[in-house]
C-alpha cells in the first residue's frame, strides 16, 4: 500500500483544497444524502480545517457521498468538495481507518465484480457482501428488493447476459502505477 | 485671482456625472455632459427612497451659491445648468490627444422627434401600436415605440425607439405641433456591399435592395474582391458569405474591421457553418442570416443598420481633461445555472425590480404583489451576495452596496405593508461598514422587525402545488431549515458599465481582473494618461455617498490638471450684470407668446378682454416660434420698443428650462429677475386642440397668474457677497495637506495649522497599504511640496481658538506656540482634524506584554520587534469594543488591516498560526479578494457572535484566547503568543473643534455632515468643509478623496471674487420682530442667528436657501421671502383660483 504522502499529516493536501472556504453551508445544504451522514459537509471540512483526523475518519458522512457533484457545482468559492471527500476515501482506506465498515466492504466486493466479469454481478457482489459484512440479519432487509428486481428480469441468478471481460490485468496495472505514483 | 477654467467632458449623467459636471461649472468650467441613455439620472431615476432617511434627497446635491445659474428643480426631472451643456443618447467614438487637447469624438442618436416643438401631451403615444419592455420599470411594464423616457421627467419630451418602431405613421397624423420626423434620408446614400461567390445570391440581393428599396449596391464575387472595393470607398454594411474558395468570410472579416471599422457587416452561412457565423459575431459580425433566407428575412435588418446610420450624426469637440463617470451595471442572475429560478419561478425578482414594484410611479401602482402571476405577497425573503463573493459567477469581490440596499427594501416593505409582512434577509457577512449603516441595520432589527438569518441559499425551489418558494439552507449550527415565502429579492451585485470595454481601449486604462478600471496608488480617481480622470463608481462597487464624494474628487484632480498655465480661460468666471435701473419706475409688462410654429390660433384682442383688467399690461406681441433664429429676430423688432419694464412670455415648458431669460435680459438690459416665462402649451395641447372648450380663456388664467408674479418682482439688482480669498485648513494628517495642495495648486492662499510639531497624522506609523504601496516615502513626498508651494503657510504647534463671521469672509484666531495669537480672515474653512486608534477596554488589554492593539502591531512589525516563538500562533480580534453601544459604528478599516498584517506576519514565517476572529467580515468591494487570499494563506477564520465574545485569559506568560467555533459548536481554546485587538477609530478628541467652528457632532463625535448621502463633504455651516477620518474612518486613499472632494467644494466658493446673492432669500423686518427665535430652529440650512450685539436676527445670506420655513413659522410675519410677498402671492393665487 502506498503511503509515501501520509508521513506527516494526512489531510495536509486536502486542507490546502479547502483553505479558502468561507463556511456559508452550501454545501451541506446542496447535499442529497444530507439525511444519512452523521455530520453535515460543512462541519467536515471544518474539522479538516481545525486537523481534527481521527474524528473524521470516524465519521461515516464522506463514505455516504455518491459523487453527485452538487456541492462542487454550487460551492460559491469554487472548491473541489467531490474530489475532496474521494479523496477521504482514498486516505481513509489507506490509513486503515475504514476497511471494515459496511461502505467499504461494498466499495471493494463491487470492484471486485467488475475486475472478474467486467462489470457487476449484482448477485454475486451482494452475496460477496453479506459474507463480508457477517451480518446474518442483513441479506433478509434486501430479500423482498432482490426478488421484485428479480420478477422484472433486471437481475439474474447467472449473472448478466452478454459479453464478459476479465479485468484482473487491468486492475493489476493501476495498482502498479499507483504505487509508483 | 481665478484659476483657469477650461472646457471639460464628463462621461455618464447618471448622480455621479451629475455631481462632477455641476462642481465644475460652480467653478467656472464650462461642462460637456454625454449620456448614452435618453435621460439624466442614471439608476437613480428608477429608485424612489434611499437611506437613512428613507427618501430621495437628489435636490440636496443642487447648487446652493449661485443659485440662479440654474433651475432649482427635482434633479430626477432633469437638470440645467448654464455651463453645463447636457447631451443624451450620445456616445463617445474616440478619444485622441493629451492633457489640455484631447479631441473627443461623439456620436448621437436621434429620438426621431424635435425636442423644441414636442409638447409632452402625449397624444403620439396613444396612438401608436408597438409595445416594448419599460426600462423603468427594470422591464415589468410596456410603454410605446414613442414614449417619454422617464414618466416624472419635465419637460417631457417625447421620443421614438428606433429599432421597434415600425414606421406606420400614425403618430405624425395626430402630432399637434408636427414634432415628429421619421427616419428617411436619402436611401440611395446608404451603401452596401455583397461579398459572394454564389452569382444567384449575390444578384438576387442586389435586385431585392437596389430595385426594390433603392439602396447603392455593389457586389463582389471574392473575398479579395470585396476587400478591394472596401479599400476604394466606405460602405455601411456588408454581407457576406461564409464558405467561399481562397479566403473565407471569416478572414475578411478580419481584414475589414482593420480596413473600415465601422462598417456592419452581416454574415450569410449555410445551416452546417452556423456556429462559424456565431464565432464570427465575437469578433464583430453583427448578425447572421441562414441560407436560403427570403427578402423577408434579410430587409428588416438591413433597415436596422439603415436607420441607425441614418439617425446618428457625428462631431467632435475640442476639451481639456475627460472625466469618465459612466457607473456600473448589475449582474443579469439569468446569466449562467441561474440556480435561483430569475424570469422561470413567478416571484423571484431582482433588487432592483423590487423597488419598481413598492414605487407609486411603478407597474403595480405601488401594490405588493408577484409579477408573473400577480398574486399577493406577505412573506419576503431578500437573498444575498447573488453575483458577489461567487466564484461560479465570477465575482471574488463584494459589490458594497447590496446589504444596505436589502435593509432598506426590507424596511420600506414593512413600513409601507404593515407589521403582517414577513421580512427576512439571508446573509453570509452583514457588511455595515460605512458610517450610519450600523445603527440602521439594528434599527431594522429592533425596530422594524426584520429578521436576519445568517445562511446561503444556493437553489430556489417552487412548490408546484402552491406555486410558493421554498428556501432551503443550512442554518449555522448544520441543521438544515426550510422556509415558505411568496417573494424572493435577489440582491444583485454589480458589474463594470457597459462602455467599459471601449473607454478602456479608447483610453488605454487598465483594468483589474474583474474588468473594473483600476487608478493611481493613493488615488481613486487619477489613472496613468494625463487628462482622464475617473469618478464615481466607475471604477466598481460604491454606494450613493462615495460616488458623491468620488465625483467631486474627479471633478478636482481635471480641475488642477487645467492650472499648468498652459490653457487659457474660456468662459467668463463673472459675467458682468449690466442692467437697466427700472426700480424707480412703476411696473409695466409685455407679454410674449409663442404660437409654436402656428399651432394656436391667437386671436389678441379676446385673449386681452379675458385678462383681468391690471394697468401694469401694456400689449400682447405674437411670436411664431421663440426658440428659432426667425423668433428671436421678431423678438428683436418687437423689443425695439424700451416703453415696458417686465417681460412675460407665454411658451412651452421648455422655454422655462432655457437660456431665454438670459438672453432676453441681455436683448433688453432687463435683470432676469424681471422676465418670467409661463408654460401656456402643456395645458391647452395636453386636452387636445380641438377638443379645448375655450383656449383663450385657459391661456389668460395662466397669464394673469404671471402677471401677478412680474408685477411683484424685485426690480433691485441683486446684492453682491464678497469673498475672502484665502483658505484655512485644520489639520496636517493625509486628508488635511491633500486639501490644502489642492486649494493651494488652484492659486488659494492657504493657511494650514497643525496642532503638533510635525505634519503627517497617522500616516506615521503605517507602513504600506493594503495594495503594497509604501508609506513613508509617500508621506515625505507630501511634506515636501507642502513645505515648497508658494501659497501654503503653515503654522505647527498651533490650534484655532476662535472663529466667527459670515460665509465667505469667517474671522479666525490662530493660537500658536507660547500662546502667540494670530487673527485673519478666511474664505473657506476644511476641517480635516483626524482621528486616531481607539484605546483599548477589556480582553486583557495592558496585563501582558503580548496583548496588542493594531496600531502597536504595525510599530512592531516595522521596526522588526516582534519574535514570535516557532510555531508560534497569533490571535486577532475583530470589533473589539466597537459596534455595539456607545461606539456603534464600524470603523472601516480594522479587517482590511487585520488581513494585511495576517499576510505580513505570513510571508515572514509562513508557519506561524493566525487565527482572526470576527463578527463579519468587512472585506467590501475588492478587499474581498484579498480576504480569500488570506483563508488560501492558511489564516483561520473563526465567527463569534457579540453575545458570546471571545475571552482572554492572563496567566503570567501565558495567554489563551476562548471562543466559540460555531460550525464545530465547540468552545476553542488557543495558545496564543499575541493576542491583536482590532479597536476601531475615533475622532481626534483633543479640541472642541464642532463647538469653535459652530458645527454639529454626530452621535459618535465624528462630523456631521450637511447630507450623508447628497453632500457628504459640506458641514452644517456653509463655507465650512469637512474630510478625513474627523468625518468619518477610512482607508487612505478614502480619505484622500473626501479632502478632494471638500477643496473642490471650497473651490466653488472661493474662485471669484464675490458672489451674487440669489433672489428668494429671506428677510427680517425688524420692526415687527418680537425675537421669539422660532425661526431659528425652524432653518434647516442654519442660516439664521441671534446676533446678541445688535439685539437682532440676522441672517447669512449665502446659506438661506429660500425655503420659506422661516416665513410660515413666524407669529408676526416679520420673516418674510423676497420675491415671495405675501401681497404678491395673493394675487397670484387669486388669479389661479378665479
Amino acid at each position: 500500500m502506498n503511503t509515501t504522502n501520509l508521513t506527516t499529516d494526512p489531510l495536509a493536501s486536502i486542507r490546502a483544497k479547502l483553505s479558502a472556504c468561507i463556511q456559508c453551508g452550501t454545501c451541506t445544504g446542496s447535499c442529497p444524502n444530507d439525511f444519512a451522514m452523521d455530520v453535515t459537509p460543512r462541519y467536515l471540512w471544518r474539522q479538516v480545517l481545525a486537523g481534527e483526523t481521527r474524528k473524521i475518519f470516524l465519521s461515516q458522512t464522506f463514505l455516504m457521498c455518491s459523487s453527485c457533484y452538487c456541492c462542487t457545482l454550487r460551492c460559491p468559492r469554487g472548491l473541489p468538495l467531490t474530489e475532496a471527500m474521494s479523496n477521504l476515501k482514498q486516505i481513509g482506506v489507506q490509513l486503515g481507518f475504514t476497511t471494515k465498515t459496511p461502505t467499504a466492504l461494498f466499495y471493494r466486493q463491487f470492484l471486485e465484480s467488475v475486475r472478474r466479469h467486467g462489470r457487476v454481478h449484482e448477485m454475486e457482489m451482494m452475496s460477496g457482501w453479506f459474507w463480508a459484512v457477517k451480518n446474518p440479519m442483513l441479506p433478509l432487509k434486501f430479500s423482498s428488493l432482490g426478488l421484485k428486481l428479480m420478477s422484472k428480469g433486471k437481475i439474474s441468478l447467472l449473472g448478466p447476459s452478454g459479453n464478459r471481460i476479465n479485468l484482473s490485468n487491468l486492475f493489476r496495472k493501476v495498482t502498479e502505477l499507483e504505487n509508483q505514483a | 485671482m481665478s484659476h483657469a477654467t477650461g472646457h471639460i467632458l464628463v462621461v455618464g449623467a447618471g448622480i455621479g456625472g451629475m455631481r462632477t459636471a455641476m462642481d465644475l461649472a460652480e467653478t467656472g468650467h464650462a461642462v460637456t455632459l454625454v449620456e448614452h441613455a435618453p435621460h439624466v439620472g442614471g439608476l437613480l431615476a428608477s429608485l424612489d427612497h434611499q437611506f437613512p432617511t428613507n427618501h430621495c434627497g437628489m435636490c440636496r446635491m443642487l447648487p446652493r451659491l449661485d443659485r440662479d445659474q440654474s433651475v432649482q428643480a427635482c434633479l430626477r426631472k432633469g437638470l440645467t445648468h448654464e455651463r453645463i451643456h447636457i447631451r443624451t443618447d450620445t456616445d463617445i467614438m474616440a478619444i485622441d490627444g493629451d492633457t489640455g487637447n484631447l479631441t473627443v469624438t461623439l456620436r448621437q442618436k436621434s429620438g426621431y422627434v424635435d425636442a423644441r416643438r414636442c409638447m409632452g401631451c402625449g397624444a403620439c403615444a396613444d396612438v401608436c401600436p408597438v409595445d416594448i419592455p419599460d426600462p423603468f420599470n427594470a422591464g415589468l411594464s410596456t410603454r410605446k415605440a414613442i414614449h417619454s423616457p422617464l414618466p416624472h421627467a419635465w419637460p417631457a419630451l417625447y421620443q421614438i425607439d428606433g429599432t421597434a418602431c415600425t414606421r406606420c405613421g400614425e403618430c405624425r397624423t395626430v402630432c399637434p405641433t408636427n414634432a415628429i420626423v421619421l427616419p428617411a434620408g436619402e436611401k440611395s446614400h446608404f451603401r452596401v456591399l455583397v461579398v459572394d461567390d454564389e452569382a444567384i445570391v449575390r444578384e438576387s440581393i442586389r435586385d431585392w435592395l437596389r430595385e426594390e428599396e433603392g439602396f447603392h449596391v455593389d457586389v463582389a464575387d471574392s473575398g479579395p474582391a470585396g476587400l478591394s472595393l472596401l479599400t476604394n470607398a466606405p460602405y455601411h454594411l456588408m454581407l457576406l458569405d461564409i464558405k467561399m474558395p481562397g479566403m473565407d468570410g471569416v478572414d475578411v472579416l478580419r481584414q475589414a474591421s482593420t480596413l473600415s471599422p465601422d462598417t456592419q457587416v452581416i454574415m450569410m452561412t449555410a445551416f452546417a457553418t452556423v456556429e462559424t457565423a456565431v464565432e464570427a459575431m465575437k469578433i464583430g459580425a453583427m448578425d447572421y442570416l441562414i441560407k436560403p433566407f427570403e427578402p423577408d428575412a434579410l430587409i428588416p435588418k438591413v433597415m436596422q443598420v439603415y436607420d441607425r446610420v441614418a439617425a446618428m450624426t457625428d462631431q467632435t469637440i475640442q476639451v481639456q481633461a475627460v472625466i469618465l463617470n459612466a457607473g456600473t451595471t448589475l449582474y443579469d442572475p439569468s446569466s449562467g445555472k441561474n440556480n435561483l429560478g430569475y424570469q422561470t419561478h413567478p416571484g423571484v425578482v431582482t433588487s432592483l425590480e423590487f423597488e419598481r414594484i413598492i414605487s407609486n410611479s411603478g407597474p403595480f401602482a405601488g401594490k405588493l404583489v408577484r409579477p408573473k402571476d400577480d398574486r399577493p405577497v406577505q412573506r419576503l425573503a431578500w437573498l444575498q451576495c447573488v453575483g458577489s463573493r461567487d466564484f461560479q459567477s465570477d465575482g471574488d469581490f463584494c459589490s458594497s452596496v447590496c446589504c444596505m440596499i436589502s435593509i432598506k427594501e426590507a424596511v420600506l416593505a414593512r413600513e409601507k405593508y404593515g407589521p403582517n409582512l414577513d421580512a427576512a434577509i439571508y446573509y453570509m457577512d452583514m457588511r455595515t461598514y460605512d458610517k450610519s449603516f450600523q445603527r440602521y441595520r439594528d434599527a431594522a432589527e429592533r425596530d422594524h422587525g426584520i429578521r436576519f438569518v445568517r445562511g446561503r441559499v444556493h437553489t430556489m425551489i417552487i412548490d408546484p402545488e402552491t406555486q410558493d418558494l421554498v428556501i432551503r439552507y443550512a442554518d449555522r449550527s448544520g441543521d438544515m431549515q426550510e422556509s415558505i415565502v411568496d417573494m424572493a429579492v435577489l440582491a444583485i451585485g454589480q458589474r463594470p458599465a457597459r462602455a467599459m470595454p471601449k473607454l478602456a481601449d479608447m483610453c488605454h486604462l487598465p483594468l483589474n481582473s474583474w474588468g473594473f478600471a483600476e487608478t493611481q496608488p493613493f488615488s481613486l480617481t487619477r489613472t496613468a494618461k494625463p487628462g482622464i480622470f475617473l469618478g464615481g463608481s466607475f471604477t466598481g462597487l460604491k454606494d450613493i455617498r462615495e460616488t458623491v464624494i468620488l465625483s467631486s474628487a474627479a471633478g478636482l484632480n481635471a480641475s488642477r490638471a487645467l492650472q499648468s498655465g498652459v490653457t487659457k480661460p474660456v468662459t467668463d468666471a463673472l459675467p458682468a450684470p449690466r442692467t437697466r435701473d427700472v426700480s424707480r419706475e412703476l411696473p409695466a409688462i409685455r407679454i410674449l407668446i409663442c404660437t409654436c410654429h402656428q399651432a394656436l390660433q391667437i386671436d389678441t384682442d379676446l385673449l386681452s378682454r379675458r385678462l383681468r383688467p391690471c394697468p401694469s399690461l401694456l400689449g400682447i406681441d405674437i411670436v411664431t416660434a421663440i426658440c428659432t433664429p426667425e423668433g428671436s429676430e421678431a423678438i428683436g423688432r418687437i423689443l425695439n420698443a424700451s416703453d415696458f419694464n417686465r417681460l412675460l412670455v407665454a411658451a412651452c415648458p421648455q422655454e422655462m428650462h432655457s437660456g431665454i431669460r438670459r438672453d432676453l435680459a441681455q436683448m433688453t438690459g432687463l435683470d432676469r429677475n424681471l422676465i418670467d416665462c409661463v408654460d401656456i402649451h402643456t395645458p391647452i395641447f395636453r386636452k387636445g386642440l380641438t377638443e379645448h372648450p375655450d383656449i383663450h380663456a385657459e391661456m389668460a388664467h395662466i397669464l394673469d397668474m404671471g402677471i401677478h408674479r412680474l408685477a411683484g418682482a424685485n426690480p433691485l439688482a441683486s446684492e453682491l457677497t464678497p469673498i475672502h480669498h484665502h483658505a484655512l485648513v485644520v489639520g496636517g494628517g493625509v486628508a488635511g495637506m491633500t486639501a490644502a495642495l489642492a486649494l493651494a495648486d488652484h492659486g488659494v492662499p492657504v493657511d494650514l495649522v497643525e496642532k503638533n510639531a510635525t505634519l503627517g497624522g497617522n500616516l506615521c506609523w503605517i507602513q504600506e497599504t493594503l495594495q503594497g504601496d509604501k508609506i513613508p516615502p509617500f508621506r515625505a513626498e507630501l511634506e515636501q511640496k507642502i513645505s515648497k508651494h508658494p501659497n501654503i503657510t503653515l503654522y505647527t504647534q498651533t490650534t484655532v481658538a476662535g472663529f466667527s463671521g459670515q460665509t465667505g469672509g469667517f474671522v479666525t484666531t490662530l493660537e500658536g506656540p507660547e500662546k502667540k495669537v494670530t487673527t485673519s480672515r478666511h474664505g473657506a474653512v476644511i476641517l480635516a482634524t483626524g482621528g486616531m486608534e481607539t484605546p483599548v477596554q477589556g480582553y486583557g488589554y495592558g496585563q501582558s506584554p503580548a496583548i496588542l492593539t493594531q496600531k502597536e502591531l504595525e510599530e512592531q512589525i516595522a521596526t522588526h520587534a516582534l519574535n514570535i516563538g516557532d510555531p508560534g500562533s497569533v490571535v486577532m480580534i475583530q470589533c473589539a469594543g466597537t459596534r455595539e453601544e456607545p461606539r456603534n459604528y464600524c470603523s472601516r478599516v480594522c479587517c482590511a488591516t487585520s488581513l494585511k498584517q495576517a499576510m505580513m506576519l505570513k510571508s515572514q514565517n509562513p508557519e506561524l498560526a493566525v487565527y482572526i476572529l470576527y463578527r463579519d467580515m468587512m472585506t467590501y468591494g475588492f478587499t474581498e479578494h484579498l480576504y480569500t487570499r488570506a483563508r488560501k494563506a492558511g489564516v483561520v477564520f473563526i465567527a463569534y457572535d457579540p453575545e458570546a465574545k471571545p475571552t482572554v485569559m492572563v496567566d503570567g506568560n501565558d495567554v489563551r484566547v476562548r471562543v466559540m467555533e460555531p460550525v464545530l459548536n465547540r468552545v476553542l481554546e488557543i495558545q496564543a503568543d499575541r493576542v491583536i485587538l482590532a479597536a476601531g477609530m475615533i475622532p481626534s478628541p483633543n479640541t472642541d473643534i464642532c463647538g469653535i467652528f459652530g458645527i454639529k457632532p454626530d452621535p459618535d463625535g465624528f462630523y456631521q455632515e450637511a447630507d450623508i448621502k447628497w453632500r457628504p463633504v459640506e458641514s452644517t455651516r456653509e463655507g465650512v468643509f469637512v474630510c478625513g477620518i474627523g468625518l468619518s474612518p477610512g482607508t487612505i486613499s478614502e480619505s484622500i478623496a473626501t479632502a478632494e472632494a471638500a477643496a473642490q467644494k471650497a473651490l466653488a466658493l472661493l474662485f471669484r471674487p464675490e458672489i451674487l446673492r440669489s433672489r428668494t432669500t429671506a428677510r427680517v423686518r425688524h420692526s415687527l420682530c418680537s425675537l421669539c427665535q422660532l425661526c431659528i430652529s425652524a432653518c434647516p440650512y442654519g442660516a439664521r442667528q441671534m446676533e446678541s450685539d445688535l439685539n437682532r436676527i440676522v441672517i447669512d445670506p449665502l446659506m438661506c436657501q429660500g425655503c420659506g420655513a422661516c416665513a410660515a413659522i413666524c407669529p408676526n410675519d416679520a420673516a418674510v421671502m423676497d420675491e415671495w410677498l405675501p401681497q404678491h402671492m395673493f394675487g397670484v393665487i387669486d388669479a389661479a383660483l378665479a
